[in-house]
C-alpha cells in the first residue's frame, strides 16, 4: 500500500537526501498527535505495571499491601517457585488446558465455518445461535455450566443416569480426574465461535473462479477444499489459533468460578494460581515472580504472534 | 457464495451428498452443544427452587413461574435493588468506556494505516502486545496505581483500565479498515484545498463507519463482561458491576438456582441482542480488516 505522505508537500523535505531520525521526527511532529492518546493511556497502565511487578518479584513481601515494609531477597521467590511442586502440577496443567481448547476450539469453529459456507435455509438463523455462547459473559457461562455439572440435579449426569449408563449422579468437578476436561469442554463452548467467525471471515475471499475451475478440472469435493480452500486460509488459520491459544493462556474466569483451582489443585492453571497467590495467600512477592516467569513465556509466544500478524501485514502491503 | 451453491445443485455427486450430509450432522451436533446449556438455563429460570432442586429433574417445568424474574427486577426488594444497581453501574461502565475507545482508537488507527513516522511500526506492535499480557499480572501494579490516583472505588479506575485492553485489538481493527479506503479520496480534497485533519474528518471518517460500530460493540463487550479488575478494584456494594454482583449474589444464596440461571439471562440479554443487531458490521470489518491476504 502506498502511504499517504502527510509531509509531501512540505518545501524543507528533501526527497533524495535521507533525513536524521531526529530531523524526521521533527518533521513528522503532527503525526505523533494522532498516536498520542493510545500511547499515554499504554504507558500510564502497561508500561508501569510492568516495571513495578519486576521489581516486586525480588522482594519479600507482608501481607497485606503495606509494600513500604518490603525486603530485598534477590532471587529466592524464583527458586522457591521453580523446587516446588506445586509448580509442575499447575504449568502441566496450563499446557493441557491451552493446546486442548486452542485445537478443538479451531476444528470444531473450522467445521462450522465450512459447513456453514453453503447457502440454506435458516443458516442466518443458526450462525447467529452458535456465535451467542462467545458473547455473553464468561461469568454467566461458568454459573450455567456449574449447574449443567452439579453432583446432584446436574442435567447430563441425569440423563446418564435416566439413560442407565451410571448408577448414580457423577461428580464432574469435584473429581481430580474429571475436573480439567470438564471446564475444558465449557472453555470450548465459549471459544469455537470466534475461531468460525474468522474462518467464515477468511472463507469470502477465497476466489470463486479458482473453485469453479477446479470443479471443471473434475477435482472432488475433498480436493477442492485441500488445494483451494486450505491454503488460501492458512493466514487467517494462524492468526486465528495464536489469538486462540493466548486467550486460553491467560484465561482465568472459568476456572476461578466454577472450581477455584481445586479439588487439590487439579484445575489450577498459572493465572488462577497467581491470583490465589496474591489475593488468595497475599504472598505479593513470589505472585510477582511468578508473574515474570510468565512474561518471560509470553514474550516466545509473542514473537510468533508478531511475526504471524506482521507477515499478514507484508503480503497486505505487497499486493 | 451464493454462485457457489448454484454451480453445486445442478451437479450433485454422490461424494458431494457425502460431505454435505456430513456437514448437517456436524451441524446438528454443534446446535446441541451450544443450545443445550442455554436452553436448560432458561427452563431453570421458570422453575421455583424447590421444582430446581428435585431427582430426575423435571426436563419441562411443571409449574413454570416468573418469580426469579419478579423479584430481580422489583425495586422493592433488596436483591431487586442490588441487581438493578448493579445493571445499572455495568450499562454506565460500558458506555463510557466504549465512547473514549472510539475516541481515542480512531485517530491512532488512522495515523498507523497512513502515515509513515519513526516508530510507526514499533508502536503499531506495542499495542498489539498489550493484548498478550494477562490481566492477573497488572493487578496489583495497578491497584497501587489507582490507589496513587485516588482511583479505587471509583468506576474511573474500571473505564481507564478497560480502555486500554480494548485498544489493541480496536486498532487493529481498524487500521485494516482505513487500509482498505482508497487515498485518492483523501488526495483529492487535499487538492480541493482540506487540510490533513478535514481530510480525516470529513472524507475518511464517514467511511469507516461500520469499522467504529465494529469497534464500538467490540469495547462495549468487553467492557460489559469483565470480571477481574472490576473484583479487585470495587469493594463497595453500590459501585459493582454485573459479573462480580452476581457472584456476590451466588456466594450469599448458594442454592438459588432459578434466581442464578434468571440473572445469568438478564445479564446476557443486552450483549447479546447488541451483537446479534449488529454483528454483520463486525464480521464485515473482520474480512475487510484482519483477515487480509
Amino acid at each position: 500500500m502506498t502511504s499517504l505522505d502527510g509531509h509531501a508537500s512540505d518545501p524543507r523535505k528533501n526527497i533524495f537526501a535521507r533525513p536524521s531520525t531526529l530531523r524526521q521526527m521533527w518533521i513528522s511532529r503532527a503525526d505523533y498527535l494522532y498516536v498520542l492518546p493510545a500511547i499515554v493511556v499504554m504507558l500510564i497502565v502497561i508500561a508501569f505495571p510492568i516495571y513495578y511487578t519486576i521489581e516486586l518479584s525480588f522482594f519479600k513481601t507482608p501481607p497485606g499491601l503495606q509494600l513500604r515494609d518490603k525486603i530485598f531477597i534477590g532471587g529466592d521467590n524464583y527458586t522457591a517457585i521453580l523446587s516446588s511442586d506445586v509448580f509442575w502440577r499447575v504449568t502441566l496443567n496450563t499446557v493441557i488446558w491451552t493446546l486442548a481448547s486452542t485445537l478443538i476450539a479451531f476444528v470444531l469453529g473450522y467445521g462450522c465455518a465450512l459447513a456453514l459456507h453453503r447457502d440454506f435455509a435458516g443458516r442466518a438463523v443458526l450462525r447467529a445461535i452458535l456465535i451467542i455462547p462467545w458473547v455473553i459473559s464468561a461469568v454467566a457461562a461458568s454459573y450455567i455450566w456449574k449447574w449443567i455439572y452439579h453432583s446432584d440435579f446436574g442435567i447430563i449426569g441425569a440423563m446418564l443416569v435416566q439413560f442407565g449408563f451410571l448408577d448414580r449422579q457423577p461428580n464432574f468437578i469435584d473429581n481430580v480426574h474429571t475436573v480439567l476436561p470438564s471446564l475444558i469442554v465449557v472453555n470450548i463452548w465459549r471459544e469455537f465461535p470466534f475461531a468460525m467467525i474468522m474462518i467464515m471471515a477468511g472463507l469470502q475471499t477465497v476466489p470463486d473462479q479458482l473453485l469453479r475451475a477446479a470443479r471443471v478440472d473434475g477435482a472432488s469435493a475433498w480436493q477442492r477444499f485441500w488445494h483451494v480452500t486450505f491454503p488460501h486460509l492458512r493466514s487467517v488459520s494462524t492468526v486465528t489459533i495464536l489469538l486462540l491459544a493466548v486467550a486460553n493462556f491467560n484465561s482465568f474466569i472459568i476456572p476461578w468460578i466454577m472450581t477455584g483451582g481445586g479439588p487439590s489443585n487439579a484445575s489450577h492453571i498459572w493465572i488462577t494460581h497467581i491470583y490465589e497467590l496474591a489475593f488468595g495467600r497475599q504472598r505479593w512477592g513470589v505472585a510477582a515472580a511468578y508473574s515474570v516467569l510468565l512474561f518471560l513465556i509470553l514474550m516466545v509466544l509473542g514473537y510468533f504472534y508478531v511475526r504471524a500478524l506482521s507477515g499478514n501485514d507484508k503480503r497486505e502491503q505487497g499486493v | 457464495m451464493s454462485s457457489t451453491t448454484e454451480i453445486t445443485a445442478p451437479r450433485s455427486r454422490k461424494g458431494v451428498d457425502g460431505w454435505r450430509w456430513a456437514g448437517r450432522i456436524f451441524l446438528a451436533i454443534m446446535l446441541l452443544y451450544t443450545a443445550v446449556p442455554m436452553i436448560w438455563m432458561l427452563l431453570t429460570s421458570i422453575k421455583s427452587g424447590f421444582a430446581a432442586m428435585q431427582f430426575p429433574p423435571q426436563w419441562w417445568p411443571s409449574e413454570p413461574t416468573m418469580a426469579s424474574y419478579q423479584k430481580l427486577l422489583d425495586p422493592q426488594n433488596s436483591v431487586g435493588q442490588d441487581f438493578l444497581r448493579f445493571f445499572w453501574n455495568s450499562l454506565f461502565v460500558s458506555t463510557v468506556t466504549t465512547i473514549l475507545a472510539v475516541v481515542v482508537a480512531v485517530p491512532a488507527a488512522y495515523a498507523f494505516s497512513r502515515f509513515r513516522f519513526p516508530g510507526n511500526r514499533f508502536l503499531f506492535f506495542a499495542v498489539l502486545l498489550r493484548n498478550m499480557f494477562p490481566a492477573v499480572i497488572f493487578l496489583v501494579p495497578l491497584f497501587i496505581l489507582m490507589r496513587w490516583l485516588g482511583l479505587v472505588n471509583t468506576h474511573g479506575s474500571l473505564i481507564l483500565t478497560y480502555l486500554t485492553f480494548g485498544l489493541p485489538l480496536a486498532i487493529w481493527l481498524l487500521k485494516g479498515f482505513y487500509d482498505n479506503i482508497p487515498i485518492q479520496l483523501e488526495q483529492a480534497a487535499r487538492i480541493d484545498g482540506a487540510t490533513r485533519f478535514q481530510a480525516f474528518l470529513l472524507i475518511v471518517t464517514p467511511l469507516s463507519v461500520p469499522g467504529i460500530i465494529a469497534t464500538a460493540i467490540y469495547s462495549f463487550i468487553g467492557a460489559w463482561n469483565e470480571y477481574i479488575y472490576a473484583a479487585t478494584f470495587l469493594t463497595k456494594n453500590e459501585q459493582l458491576t454485573l459479573p462480580v454482583g452476581i457472584q456476590r449474589f451466588f456466594s450469599e444464596n448458594t442454592t438459588d438456582f432459578p434466581g442464578l440461571m434468571a440473572a445469568s439471562f438478564m445479564m446476557s440479554v443486552p450483549v447479546v441482542v447488541l451483537f446479534l443487531v449488529l454483528q454483520k458490521y463486525f464480521v464485515r470489518a473482520l474480512t475487510e480488516g484482519a483477515v487480509k491476504h
